[in-house]
This record gives structure tokens, sequence and C-alpha cells, in this order.
């Protein structure tokens, strides 16, 4: 099985996950921008981050046969404190950096009108520099939040097929399939979305424009949760075929939009003099 | 206005018409220079109506659009290239020729077709050549008209027309009806103006474009990199013009390797005609920089990236809070450059504190001069010290001293005594000095 994790904070985890990925099949896989726990105070803090992020980070995957990939954004959380509005005029020489593939994470957080204006100034920026837009949907109050963001994609202009809508579950599913926009589901081990469930999600609304996460963080999250998914769904009768698309083929289409994802070299089952660094199967 | 790219047939005269076109297609460009010749749709053969019909259907499928050239060597007379021209005795064949180029290029809807002078044959009088020339492109004008072609009319270096001056003498002489093939590198090999500049002036009469490297003064065709043309600025100029054409690589001593070339061709143009435009670009808005410094490797290739963000750099006069803001944002191969286009003592030290060998070596560049001689040994060491090859350090044989050789003595006697050693080039440098 080849995953493409295509959400994952690799800042915050360590050689050992890093390790563990590259052995369940992890071979590329996009670092959103987000935000680190700790509240940032100064745009300082953002490109220091966002150096790492295009610097640092792509170098310990790669240790590990990973290539690493990133978004760039304000998120949506620390939108709200003006401190931290200073980075937007930073954000487009970030935006043009070779690793960057989408504009991410930006969204909703509490709906407020900094939110709205920071959400909409950044899809223009994914416009301009010509990338996809990451969106994270809100963990509080999620369909009405969901659905003023498919409002504020159609409003930018960004074509949806270059737009995914991310943290998805049952109740939001459904009118984000029908915006035309990518759908994202980040698999944790309590919270969002489990693996059981992702696979009745795929079983009632197919396998188009549907996209598999770990969204593995500083939080009690698990890096291989998109290998379970993997795993189960062949349990429920998917076949690898499935399988690859879900978590190889659908995020590789979608962030290959930007032109920008490295994969020469593994994406089409690379062997180095007759061996390949895949496990498992498939 | 972006360019549409096209490439010679003529370059794929070992290919069968059909699988260069499939080739030139799969390849990304947009049209093709069809040399008329024995091979490929020769204007004798036959069944040349239902050859030029497959064609036309082709070029529609593949979705490529065309010129016609007529530089084919032996088409008209086996013995001798080229020959009979406008200048010879019987000049009939060579009309004939061209008036059948224009009816083909009529029936493929081309662009435009494309000939050219001749070399004036030596028995006859330059007054007599003129004359000669001018009514018989009169004639082949004339029978374009009537088919609704557009004839470029293309200065060949050795030819009666062989300079954009001898082009214009010919258009008074026939009127305004003769449009210009331009041929980039003939500009380089033989026009008094540079290549841009040249690219200016034949602008309003530019109905067909042929791109190549050259050198000054040998009239032969190279492959791009390979001769003295700077294109980007050449590409810019085009750009400027408004010519919407086809520019067509013209290789036609390369087709034993024609794919291979064509493909390195078309990397090339595209690479050249992004830094063109870029550094426009960076002429006009200087803090456009910001986004084209990280977006060079993907445009030009890994290969070209540094050179093409240095000169990005230097096509204005940037200030030191400009360069700074630049390097601070840079990722170590944007920090390289700004380091090796705009060194300043600051730049320079925060380079050196990294532990990145590549920018310890930019650092140790001609900018290095900015940096205090106690600064520059301690960089020089720390280079020795990572493993960087002393060859990369500019000025080294003036500079080195002997307070330069105690340090390096030390490096050695400790690397000594921890039983590494030291790397050659630095133990000849530190004898050299003690």
């Amino acid at each position: 099985m080849r995953i493409f994790d295509p959400h994952i904070h690799m800042t915050s985890r360590t050689t050992d996950d890093y390790a563990a990925m590259a052995a369940a099949g992890v071979l590329a896989l996009v670092e959103p921008a987000f935000w680190l726990g700790q509240p940032r105070t100064n745009p300082g803090s953002f490109t220091d981050y966002f150096d790492a992020l295009l610097g640092w980070e792509p170098f310990r995957a790669s240790q590990f046969g990973i290539r690493h990939h990133c978004t760039i954004a304000l998120n949506p959380k620390e939108a709200n404190d003006p401190r931290c509005r200073e980075v937007l005029p930073l954000l487009p020489r970030y935006l043009a950096k070779d690793r960057v593939v989408a504009v991410g994470e930006i969204g909703y957080d509490s709906m407020t009108p900094d939110e709205d204006e920071v959400f909409a100034a950044q899809l223009e920026m994914a416009v301009d520099a010509d990338l996809p837009a990451l969106v994270h949907t809100p963990h509080r109050d999620k369909l009405v939040g969901t659905r003023r963001s498919i409002d504020v994609v159609k409003e930018s202009g960004i074509e949806p097929g270059r737009v995914v809508l991310d943290h998805l579950n049952e109740l939001t599913v459904a009118e984000v399939a029908a915006s035309g926009c990518w759908m994202g589901f980040s698999i944790y081990p309590d919270t969002k979305m489990s693996p059981d469930r992702m696979v009745a999600i795929l079983r009632e609304h197919g396998l188009e424009r549907m996209l598999v996460n770990s969204a593995a963080d500083w939080g009690k999250s698990d890096p291989l949760l998109t290998l379970r998914t993997g795993e189960a769904m062949l349990a429920a009768g998917f076949t690898s075929d499935d399988v690859d698309r879900v978590l190889w083929r659908n995020p590789v289409e979608f962030y290959g939009q930007s032109k920008r994802l490295d994969l020469d070299g593994i994406s089409d089952g690379a062997t180095y003099a007759g061996n390949s660094i895949l496990r498992g199967g498939s | 206005m972006s360019i549409r790219w096209g490439y010679g047939t003529n370059g794929f005269a070992n290919h069968r018409l059909d699988d260069a076109l499939a080739i030139i297609a799969e390849l990304g460009y947009q049209g093709v220079a069809l040399t008329l010749d024995h091979g490929h749709l020769d204007p004798y053969a036959p069944d040349l109506r239902a050859q030029v019909d497959r064609t036309a259907h082709r070029l529609a499928e593949l979705g490529l659009t065309v010129v016609i050239e007529t530089g084919a060597r032996y088409l008209l007379d086996p013995r001798r290239k080229h020959s009979p021209t406008f200048l010879h005795d019987d000049p009939a064949p060579r009309l004939d020729f061209l008036k059948r180029a224009a009816d083909i290029a009529a029936d493929l809807g081309a662009q435009a077709m494309s000939c050219w002078s001749g070399v004036r044959p030596a028995h006859v009088p330059e007054a007599a050549a003129w004359d000669r020339l001018a009514d018989g492109v009169a004639q082949v004008l004339e029978h374009a008209r009537q088919r609704q072609v557009v004839v470029g009319f293309e200065p060949e270096p050795g030819m009666l027309v062989d300079t954009l001056a001898t082009w214009r003498e010919l258009r008074d002489r026939v009127g305004d009806g003769l449009g210009l093939t331009l041929d980039i590198g003939h500009c380089r090999a033989n026009e008094p103006a540079d290549v841009p500049e040249c690219v200016r002036q034949a602008g309003p009469h530019l109905v067909n474009v042929q791109i190549d490297d050259m050198v000054r003064g040998v009239h032969e065709h190279l492959e791009f990199g390979e001769g003295e043309i700077d294109f980007p600025p050449v590409l810019r100029a085009l750009a400027d013009t408004g010519y919407d054409g086809l520019v067509a690589v013209e290789l036609a001593r390369h087709s034993h390797a024609a794919p291979e070339v064509a493909a390195r061709s078309l990397t090339f143009l595209r690479a050249a005609q992004w830094l063109g435009d870029a550094l426009a670009r960076v002429r006009r808005d200087p803090a456009a920089l910001a986004v084209l410094l990280p977006a060079a490797r993907r445009h030009v290739g890994a290969d070209g990236a540094e050179g093409a963000r240095i000169r990005l750099l230097q096509a204005t006069l940037l200030s030191p809070e400009q360069a700074t803001d630049l390097y601070r944002y840079g990722d170590n191969d944007e920090k390289r450059a700004v380091l090796r286009a705009w060194p300043s003592a600051e730049l320079l030290r925060d380079a050196l504190r990294s532990n990145d060998t590549r920018l310890v070596a930019a650092a140790l560049g001609q900018g290095a001069e900015l940096l205090s001689d106690a600064e520059w040994r301690q960089a020089v060491l720390k280079s020795v010290f990572m493993g960087l090859p002393l060859a990369q350090v500019h000025d080294l044989d003036r500079r080195a001293d002997a307070e330069l050789g105690r340090m390096l003595d030390g490096l050695r006697r400790e690397r000594e005594a921890a039983g590494r050693t030291m790397p050659a080039d630095a133990v000849r440098l530190l004898e050299r000095l003690l």
C-alpha cells in the first residue's frame, strides 16, 4: 500500500513517527501551516515556522525516504490577533517557494469578521499564486461553518476543484460533495472520524474527490490512521486499487494542481537496485 | 504575449513526416516549419494532392500550425546544392517550385511560406543579380497573393540578401507585400546590431521566425547554449514586437539526434523565455524579486537556477535593505544568490554563522573582500573544518598570511591528536605559509 498523507503536522512529531510512517508505506505528505498550541505573538514567529516547514522538516522527512511538501497561510484561529495578521503581506513570497503546494490552512475558527476578511484575502492569494487552497472547517458549529466556507469559496472565484474542505464528517460531507470542492477527512483516535466511519462514508459517497489524512499534530493523534483506514477499506470489500486511489492517486491529483509536487522516482512503485521501500502488500 | 514554439522538419530529415509531426507535437511544440523536400511532402510527387490532404488532417489532429520552408538542398538539382536560385541564368525551376510551395501553403492554411535569394553566381554582375531577384520575387509574390499566402523572405549569410539592410533594399524594389523571415542565429552571425536590437528593427515586418544559436562570423546553426547568443532579452524583445506567429527551431544538421535535440531545445527556450520576462518585470518592479527568486528553479531547472537568480538580482540596483530582506526570507539557495550578487559584510557574517556548506562557500567568494582579515581567516578555517575545497576561496593566494597558517597548523595538530587527517589542499597551504 502506498500512502500520501495530505495533512499531517510533522513539526510536532518525532523521528520514530517518521520511521513508522515509512514502514507503513507513507511515501509523501503535505504539512499544512497551522497554529502550534501555544499562541504566536508576532509575524517573525510565523516566518521562522514557515522557514522550518520549507527547510529543516523536508530534510528530516528525506532521511526516511519521505517527500515533504507544505501549505502556507495565516490560520483561522490566529487570524483574530492583529499582531499575527501582520504576517499577511509576507505570505506571497512564501507562496512562491518550490515545495509549497497550496494556501492553507485557511477558513473559520469562530466565524468572526476578522476571519471572514483573512479567509477571503488568502483565497485571493491562492488565485494569484496559481495554487489550490486547503480549508479547515471549524470544530464548533461545524455545519454552519462549512456552509459559510462553501459560500466564501464561491464568492472568491477560485475553481471549486482547486479547494479542499477538511475535517468533514457525516453531517457536512453531502454539501461539500455538491459544491464541487474536494472532501478531506481527518482520522483521529477518538474524535473527528474513525476508520470504520470513514469506510461507511466512502461507501455512501464514492471515492471521487475524497482525501483521507491523519492530521496528526501535537495533540493526541496517530500518523498511521491512514494505513488503518486503508486496511478497513480492504476488510470491507474495497479493492486494493480503490485504496490506492484514496490514499495515493487522489491526493496526488489534488495537490498536483500546484505543479510543484516532488514525486520523481517514487510515484510509480519505484525500486532501487530491485528493492522497493513499499511495505505490506500491493 | 506568449511565444508559440515550433520545430523545423528539416531537423527531422531521418524521420517520416508523420512520425516527425507526432514527436514534435508530443514534446509540446505548437507548430512546425515544414521544409518541402524529397522525403517530406515532395511537391513533385504524383500523389501530392492526397499527401497534402493527409498532412492537413494530421496537423489539425495534432493541433500544430505550420509555415512552409523552401530551403531543401537537392530537391531541384541533385548535383548542385540549392540550385537553381532566383539568380541563375534559368531560374524557372526555382520559380515553379516556389509557386508550388505557395499552393501547398494555401492548401495547408500555413501562416506563411519562406524563401531566400541564393548566392550570386560568379559570372552574374551584382546589378543583374538584383534585377533577376526582384523580377523573380515579384512573380512569386503575385502568385502567392492570388492564393492569399503570406511570403517571408529570409536574409541568409553568404547570399545576395544576407542582412536586414539588404532585405530592405529588396522590399524597396518589390513593394510592401514582402514579409520578413528572421533567423535569430543569423543576427548574431552577420548583423551589425546586437540581436535584441535586430529583433526590434525586424518587428514590424515579421511573418516568420526561426531560432538557433550561432557565433559571430560563422554561419553554422548550433544547439542552444553552444553559441554566443544571450536568449532571455532576445525572447523578451521578440514578445514585445507583438509578433504572434511561430518561432521555429532551425537545426537542420541535427537530424541524427532529432528527438533529443528537440526536447532539449524546448526546455532551453522555455527557461530563457521565463528569465527574459522575469528580468523585464524586475526592471519595472524590483519588489517582484520576492516571488521570482523562489520560483527560479522550477522555471529554469536546477542547473541554471543560481545563475538566473544572480542575474535577476543584478537586473536592478538594490538597496542594502532590499538585499537584506531578500536574504532574510530566502531559502539557502536564494541566500547564496544574494551573497554572490549583492554581498554585504552583515550578510556574509550571517552566512558564516551557519553550518550550511553552500552558504559558507558563497560567503568566501569575491564578496569576502568586505570581511576583516580576522573574520576572513576564521571563515577559511571553518571551511577547511567543514571539508570545503580551498579552490573555491576567492583570492586565497594573495590574502593567506602567516596567522592563517598558524591557525591551520593548530587544526592539523588537533586532528592528528585525534587520529584524523587534514585535507591535502589545506596541508599544502599551511606548509607554504609557515
